[in-house]
């Protein structure tokens, strides 16, 4: 909950910004689909209950982005722009309820349901286990440091350790040999991603960021949150 | 896989490339992207009807496997609920309600983009297949899927050839994009 007196929500994500809380549904939206095709691929109760906790966080994003914008909403063109990004919230809310439906038909008796691993495993975009062997070199790095999307495409949805699984593992996961990874991705690049868990290949990390890019971009966004505040000068 | 599954899969490929466009529809508030969503929400509806007809005469024909068109109904319903879902973001887009800056900086937060490019007649990508020229490897960019006149290919091989016309619907990371749509649309020749 917010540590902020004045607030009035009970949310729990209205520290967040905007622009965080619309990424956030966005990224959670996309992950909470592929976590639920998993979780009928794999049989898996405990990857449908993850899939039912991140569909609750959504309801309280949804409700804290409505109550953040609705607060600075000033002009009657805020209010026409803001209506969009409203929607979008939405939708983004509306598809994690379906997933939340398709968690639901594990709970049908198994037989009932074979063919769906064999069709899932037939998609566009596969989801695979793959396991880090010792020779790897993305051991002892953390997924963001790896980029592992922006690098091969493929998305880590859940991850076991000695610890157990994980799904929707945080970018600053740290990555350990004998580690399994579920990824989504196209083949291509799931192959390329072994090449990698393998130790075949060595690990191409990505460029810093540009930090005159990086600035430009903290600065715009900064303009527009204070828009949002309302505090720019009138 | 029967014709009912493979019927199956093609709805669920078609509402994750709706959910994709959808928000690359955002990120660039682009209309052409959008009606794409619209046009293909049309190919769903009448994909979804004939799924329904043929589970119900699968039903039909053999008792034993109502449960299994239960299951398919079920799946159907909710995958058409991700398309719909798709389609009021798309929608946000045509009626230029896109424009507020925080929504397109939200959508590029995330760790990749969806990118879109067409396949020019003097492209050095016409004609070959993914196995003779690895995107990936080049731009960092994962072809995703293909559109082929009306028609889509998911999640194309290395046997797949890449045909002037085509557009291509590429993941990948925002630096990959300008080197890959160049390699389409002719600009740059060298691989």
């Amino acid at each position: 909950m917010s540590d902020d007196e004045n607030d009035v929500s009970g949310l729990n994500h209205v520290d967040m910004s905007v622009r965080e809380l619309l990424t956030e549904m966005k990224d959670t939206s996309e992950v909470i689909t592929d976590l639920a095709y998993a979780s009928l691929m794999y049989n898996s109760q405990p990857m449908a209950d993850k899939v039912r906790g991140l569909e609750k966080d959504m309801d309280d994003l949804k409700y804290s982005i409505r109550y953040k914008v609705l607060m600075s909403c000033r002009t009657r063109e805020d209010a026409r722009q803001l209506s969009g990004l409203l929607e979008v919230a939405s939708a983004a809310d509306r598809i994690s309820d379906a997933a939340s439906e398709i968690v639901g038909l594990l709970n049908l008796p198994a037989e009932r349901r074979p063919f769906i691993s064999e069709m899932l495993s037939e998609s566009g975009e596969k989801i695979r286990i793959l396991r880090v062997k010792p020779q790897s070199d993305m051991i002892g790095n953390t997924i963001k440091k790896l980029a592992v999307e922006a690098s091969t495409g493929c998305k880590i949805i859940a991850l076991r350790n000695r610890h157990g699984w994980t799904y929707d593992p945080d970018d600053e996961q740290k990555i350990h040999a004998a580690d399994d990874l579920i990824v989504r991705g196209t083949d291509e690049g799931a192959d390329r991603l072994s090449q990698f868990t393998e130790g075949q290949e060595k690990w191409v990390f990505p460029d810093p960021i540009d930090e005159e890019d990086a600035e430009e971009d903290a600065d715009d966004e900064e303009s527009i949150e204070q828009e949002l505040r309302g505090d720019e000068e009138e | 896989m029967s014709h009912l599954e493979s019927m199956l899969l093609e709805l669920k490929d078609t509402s994750e490339i709706m959910v994709d466009l959808a928000y690359s529809s955002l990120l660039y508030d682009n209309t052409e992207i959008a009606e794409e969503v619209v046009t293909l929400s049309g190919n769903l509806d009448e994909l979804a009807n004939h799924i329904q007809d043929e589970a119900i005469s699968l039903g039909q024909a053999n008792p034993a496997d109502v449960a299994r068109v239960v299951v398919i109904s079920r799946l159907q319903a909710s995958i058409m609920d991700i398309a719909g879902a798709a389609e009021h973001i798309a929608d946000v887009v045509l009626r230029g309600l896109a424009e507020h800056p925080v929504l397109a900086m939200s959508i590029r937060d995330a760790d990749t983009t969806i990118c879109l490019a067409k396949v020019a007649p003097d492209s050095v990508l016409a004609g070959k297949t993914f196995g003779e020229i690895s995107l990936s490897t080049r731009c960092g960019m994962f072809v995703i899927a293909i559109r082929r006149d009306k028609d889509y290919i998911f999640g194309p091989g290395r046997n797949n050839r890449m045909e002037a016309g085509d557009i291509l619907i590429a993941r990948g990371p925002e630096e990959g994009e300008g080197y890959f749509k160049d390699l389409a649309d002719g600009t740059e020749k060298e691989l």
